[in-house]
């Protein structure tokens, strides 16, 4: 006992003195070093002295991302961090390239579309490997698709992505064909015929997407359970290869340059360093001394660094909106929820609590996205701003909203957003609504992502926060959930003019694409004139970006950012 | 050392008074009057008191000090720093209205252009410099720091937020004693449930004993095994998160430290004579409980309670922080902090404040509860 | 004694079990559904994959399965992370935790004691307030705010150590400071408290009137007098380590457990959720029983077999 005493306390001597050497060492390291000298890589020089990067021209980027990477398993992502990591290291039949346009990958060219635009014919380049060795073939992209659509793998994108695209696909996904029915065939090792449902006309862009991915069948199959579960359990076929990806043990991998990619002379970049940082504040201070080449910012960075040449917004036709669920009898008022929709003061919100270049939104389909066929305009030019800010008109509505109903109070839960500026976003939206439209009380319940995404899908809310990606280029993407009978369509909207509107583009107007366009104009106009939704903002993103770091290209949807011509010129 | 004579004459037997012999020469002090005494002697514990009783009166009052309402927005009013009238020449306080950031380049005039950046101005109308050191040229020789006068920019000379005001613009000052408020609320209720639950499970677990107490005791063994944080993490995720979720996710396990206290000392005193003269004089079970065991262990449970408030207010702010706090516009000191936490490197101010608040609440408490245990320990009486 | 630790076994394979059924139970009663996206599948897709998750099962039998899988150390599967076993999940985040936690408990101790210890024996002298001003530091300020000071000042303005990650001794010291401030000041507080009152007894006032040396009263008899409390602190410490990590880990991206269950709370992937918790509960209810055993070796007065009081 007497022993035990005297060792605690020899320990804890020790233990001080090891500590207080430890500190003393690396301060004088710092001391020479000194401070932001930008590109230094301090303290991790031991370890991992790998992860260099301050060397001229040494191809090496350090990143971070605020979340694991969920799955590698390409039927099975769902979202844009999982895209992006497939997207980097994975070669589907096109990529996207700078200017958002489909660029050939493992298909040699453009497609060949038969007259009614259902049967597409495509020659794959015959240099294109996996990384164990084996050609990228035909049946690679057949075992993929029907893989996806299978209800046995359970994806939900499979079906999201392919059901009226791919001949058969809604009915194998029902469980009603055979999976060997899917409209897509290997004519031969390089070549693909794939038959539509119907003559969509976005296939080009949609061939660009995660889940369009082949998989090679001798790989996945000898996996079986562990397939992607762990860098070890993937090959790819793309730019880069994955490296010390276990989403079990680790928060951080690697992605190299794959010296097998068929395009590899083109890859510039030797390694791609990632970590996950969830605080802001760490990824400012990591960007800071210089261990990473860019960091995403929030509101509050933002007016540290607006002024930098490091600063760099990227915007996207990323929507923000207030979903009203009309099951609420106040809120199937339209006036109710025209009031709602204009009581916002959406300029002051961008400015001020956003302040990250994004721009006001008055319309259910972002500016940059598409154009029209003929014309070239683009589709918020057509058809301008259709739900702005009026206090004094949302007043107006209010009250006779209000008489209609028969009321003077009204009170509505409002389920929170998620991003990271929820908490204040959700207040100004309470704030704003309730000192506008009289007689109002919001109660704001803010609740995490998946959360809501349950909520959501349980029609469980009055008033939502929510927003919406692209998954391709078309404004089909946006106003599809909107309908009726969209699985989307969670806030008990309906309107016979508007489903038909939209039936008729997805339908007979496939083949009149000048026509069909209008049809999608003329639904946002129904769509906005019933205030089915308030729009809010069209996100733009905040960036600390190095300087030196040039190419990477932004993409509208998949993954968020392509490397494959990135490069690093010091 | 002179020995002097004492004259036998000056001893007088005193005279032999009855009454006085029953009289009791020093004030007849009650176990509260004499804690309260040895509690004044104790320094600390009276700064305690004195911390917590000012925080509770500007809880009740702070926000009502001005005009501005604890959800009053004004976006043209963004995050302000903080100024207060008449402390405004003393600089270092930095309660004057200004941001300040310090920047090295290899010239002053570089580094000012930087501060320019920062403030996003284009001239020095509103920036005021202090030259830290000239530069010669090589890189980050030059230091300047550069103040910039918000109020002043923002045409908004006659304002005063004493502690600032948040991105949308709400006074700080107003938010701090209002979420102060809050958080003392939940961990008032918290601690108050927690005393009525554990005070009578364990009252009742201690004084009847046997087989009612075996059964007692594995209940809360099995709950203290629970840990609290897992508990209250699945109730928030039941219920929705707000003031009620918090006080139920900490009650719910939090109640069996002071059963566990209640019944050793209830375990104690049953024994002793006065409360077998009163089970002989025909008192109830309740009544005992009541009357004679509680109020003999109610200075343990004093102490109990005011350890248990700062730890309430402490992981409310925990949750916050994990995003398991209240709900927006309401406000608390856990979820002030962790607001400010977000902008703690550009805009310190609206952190410090309700930080400052929250740790003189947290050494209030504490010393204030070490000084009670020390004055209500039997142990210490003179 | 044996019996006393068997017993006390026992008791805990009872908590761990009703924790486990609760969990489970309250997993099934939350609303929405495990399976992501629900909507967005078609009935088939569904129907494989409840079968494929026994979630077609009735539930007392969902619950018998759940409780065979667990004897046998099998959590089920991840649901956000396609197809990743929690046990593996959980084995390979926990020795980062329990390193950190380790680290920080010792550094917090040994320096919390040394700090009490100086404080009582110069009882009243610039030491001792200095210690009580730490102490006081480390009880009333967040730890998260501790953590983001020290990573700015010490990280970025000063440059000494690391900013973030876990690659090496250097990375785990901010963190470990950290963790360790608030059971730092809680021993600090508590030996300093209890060192006074034992100087002060009888005991060793004849101690010192034998003629035993300064440093023989203050740990033969002192400290280990003084120590007993501070094992009954030992228990809120562990909890604090745990919430500790929660907070630490996410600040400084630490790939522990804490940081793990974080997400999953945000993402409500029931199987992690449970799978954590219920180690959550075993590592707390081990901290307990250690303490109990640890009091009858450091006080012998307390006896086990009759520490039932």
């Amino acid at each position: 006992m007497r022993k035990a005493n005297w060792l605690l306390l020899a320990m804890a001597l020790l233990l001080s003195v090891f500590l207080a050497a430890c500190s003393g060492g690396s301060s004088s390291e710092g001391d020479s070093s000194g401070e932001d000298t930008g590109s230094t890589e301090e303290g991790t020089d031991e370890g991992t002295s790998e992860e260099g990067g301050e060397a001229s021209g040494e191809q090496v980027l350090n990143l971070l991302d605020t979340s694991q990477i969920p799955t590698m398993d390409s039927s099975l992502a769902t979202d844009a961090v999982a895209f992006q990591y497939l997207g980097s290291t994975m070669e589907g039949l096109y990529r996207l390239g700078e200017n958002a346009e489909p660029v050939p990958g493992i298909a040699e060219g453009e497609p060949e579309v038969s007259e009614d635009g259902l049967t597409w014919n495509i020659k794959l380049r015959e240099d294109a490997v996996w990384s164990n060795g084996d050609p990228v073939t035909a049946h690679d992209f057949v075992f993929a698709w029907r893989r996806a659509i299978d209800p046995d793998t359970g994806s939900e994108y499979g079906p999201f992505m392919m059901n009226d695209v791919l001949k058969n696909a809604t009915a194998i996904n029902n469980g009603e064909k055979d999976v060997e029915e899917l409209g897509v065939e290997a004519v031969s090792d390089y070549e693909l015929k794939i038959t539509l449902e119907k003559a969509v006309p976005y296939f080009h862009s949609l061939l660009t997407f995660g889940t369009y991915l082949p998989l090679n069948e001798d790989f996945v199959t000898e996996q079986g359970d562990d397939y992607a579960l762990t860098s070890d359990n993937l090959i790819y076929n793309g730019p880069f290869t994955l490296e010390d990806w276990d989403p079990k043990a680790n928060e951080s991998w690697t992605m190299k340059k794959n010296p097998d990619y068929w395009d590899a002379e083109t890859v510039q970049l030797e390694e791609i360093n990632v970590d996950v940082v969830k605080e802001t504040s760490t990824a400012v201070n990591l960007y800071e001394t210089g261990e990473t080449d860019r960091a995403s910012l929030t509101a509050e960075f933002v007016e540290q660094y607006a002024g930098t040449e490091d600063y760099r917004t990227m915007p996207e036709p990323t929507l923000f909106y207030l979903k009203m669920n009309q099951a609420n009898e106040y809120l199937k008022n339209q006036n109710i929820r025209k009031a709602i929709a204009m009581a916002i003061n959406k300029q002051d919100m961008v400015d001020v609590i956003l302040a990250n270049g994004s721009i006001v939104a008055n319309g259910a389909v972002p500016v940059d996205f598409t154009t029209h066929p003929e014309s070239g305009e683009d589709f918020r030019d057509i058809n301008g701003d259709l739900l702005t800010t009026d206090k004094e008109k949302a007043k107006e509505l209010w009250q006779k909203g209000l008489d209609e109903l028969g009321v003077d109070s009204i009170e509505l839960g409002y389920l929170g957003g998620d991003t990271e500026t929820a908490t204040e976003m959700d207040a100004y939206i309470k704030n704003q609504l309730e000192d506008t439209l009289e007689g109002l009380t919001v109660n704001i319940s803010s609740v995490p992502f998946e959360e809501r995404l349950a909520r959501d899908e349980a029609s469980d809310y009055d008033i939502q926060n929510s927003g919406w990606g692209p998954d391709y280029l078309d404004p089909s993407t946006w106003l599809n959930m909107w309908t009726s009978d969209s699985p989307y369509m969670t806030m008990n909207y309906n309107n016979e003019e508007y489903d038909k509107l939209i039936k008729e583009a997805n339908n007979e107007l496939l083949t009149d694409l000048p026509a069909r366009y209008d049809n999608f104009l003329e639904a946002e106009k129904v769509l906005m004139d019933d205030a089915a939704i308030a729009p809010l903002y069209q996100r733009s993103r905040a960036y600390l970006w190095r300087p030196s770091v040039k190419g990477v290209i932004f993409q509208p949807m998949g993954a968020d950012f392509s490397y494959k011509w990135a490069y690093i010129e010091e | 050392m002179d020995k002097e004579k004492l004259n036998k004459d000056l001893f007088v037997p005193a005279k032999p008074d009855e009454n006085e012999s029953e009289q009791i020469q020093r004030p007849n002090l009650t176990y509260w009057q004499d804690a309260w005494r040895r509690l004044k002697t104790n320094k600390g514990a009276i700064f305690g008191l004195v911390v917590i009783v000012l925080i509770g009166i500007m809880s009740i009052i702070g926000p009502h000090f001005n005009e501005d309402g604890v959800d009053d927005q004004d976006l043209g009013l963004s995050k302000l720093p903080p100024r207060v009238q008449g402390l405004e020449s003393i600089q270092w306080l930095r309660l004057d209205g200004t941001k300040t950031e310090t920047y090295e380049a290899a010239s002053v005039e570089a580094a000012k252009e930087r501060i320019r950046q920062r403030f996003t101005q284009t001239d020095d109308e509103f920036i005021t410099y202090d030259v830290k050191r000239e530069g010669d040229g090589s890189k980050d020789s030059a230091k300047v720091a550069g103040f910039y006068h918000v109020y002043e920019a923002k045409g908004l000379q006659d304002e005063y937020f004493w502690f600032g005001t948040d991105t949308l613009g709400r006074d700080l000052f107003t938010r701090t004693w209002y979420g102060t408020r809050i958080s003392l609320l939940i961990a008032f209720v918290a601690a108050a449930i927690d005393m009525l639950i554990g005070v009578a499970y364990g009252g009742i677990s201690g004084y009847f004993g046997g087989r009612t107490d075996n059964v007692m005791q594995r209940i809360i063994e099995i709950l203290v095994g629970i840990p609290n944080l897992v508990v209250v993490i699945l109730m928030i995720m039941i219920l929705d998160p707000g003031i009620i979720a918090i006080i139920i996710a900490l009650t719910i396990t939090g109640w069996t430290g002071m059963a566990r206290i209640v019944r050793g000392q209830v375990l104690k005193l049953k024994g002793q004579e006065f409360v077998l003269a009163s089970r002989t004089l025909g008192s109830s079970h309740p009544r005992i409980l009541s009357k004679h065991l509680i109020p003999n262990t109610l200075g343990m449970i004093i102490v109990n309670t005011m350890f248990t408030i700062p730890n309430a207010i402490f992981f409310e702010a925990f949750l916050s922080f994990i995003g398991l706090g209240l709900q927006p516009p309401d406000a608390s000191l856990g979820t002030l902090i962790n607001d400010g936490f977000k902008a703690l490197q550009i805009n310190p101010h609206i952190m410090i404040f309700p930080a400052i608040v929250i740790s003189l609440i947290m050494i209030g408490f504490n010393i204030l509860a070490d000084g009670l245990r020390d004055a209500l320990d039997p142990k210490m009486r003179e | 004694m044996v019996r006393y630790i068997l017993q006390r076994l026992g008791y805990m394979l009872l908590t761990l079990f009703l924790i486990a059924t609760f969990s489970f139970f309250l997993m099934k009663m939350l609303p929405g559904s495990p399976m992501k996206a629900e909507q967005k599948l078609s009935e088939a897709q569904l129907e494989i994959l409840y079968e494929k998750y026994n979630l077609d099962d009735p539930v007392p039998v969902q619950y018998i399965n759940y409780l065979g899988n667990l004897a046998q150390g099998d959590l089920g599967v991840s649901f956000q992370m396609n197809n990743q076993p929690v046990t593996a999940l959980l084995a390979s985040r926990i020795p980062v935790s329990a390193h950190l936690g380790f680290q920080a408990m010792i550094l917090g101790t040994i320096l919390g004691m040394l700090l009490g210890l100086v404080a009582a024996v110069r009882n009243n002298s610039w030491i001792d307030y200095t210690s009580n001003v730490i102490s006081v530091i480390g009880i009333s300020i967040p730890s998260f705010i501790f953590a983001g000071l020290l990573q700015y000042f010490v990280g970025v303005k000063l440059g000494l150590l690391p900013i973030a990650f876990w690659e090496g001794f250097q990375h785990t010291i901010m963190p470990t400071i950290a963790l360790a401030i608030f059971p730092l000041a809680i021993a600090a507080r508590f030996l300093r408290t209890e060192m006074i009152e034992v100087l002060g007894s009888d005991y060793i006032v004849t101690a010192r009137a034998k003629g035993v040396t300064k440093g023989g009263i203050m740990f033969k008899h002192g400290l280990r007098n003084a120590l007993i409390p501070l094992v009954t602190v030992m228990g809120p410490m562990a909890v604090s380590l745990m919430t500790g990590t929660l907070v630490i880990e996410q600040i400084f991206s630490i790939p522990g457990i804490g940081e793990q269950f974080v997400t999953s709370v945000t993402t409500n992937d029931f199987p992690v959720i449970m799978g954590t918790t219920l180690f959550f509960a075993f590592f707390f209810i081990l901290i307990i029983l250690v303490i109990d055993i640890l009091y009858g070796i450091i006080d012998p007065r307390i006896r086990l077999a009759g520490g039932k009081d």
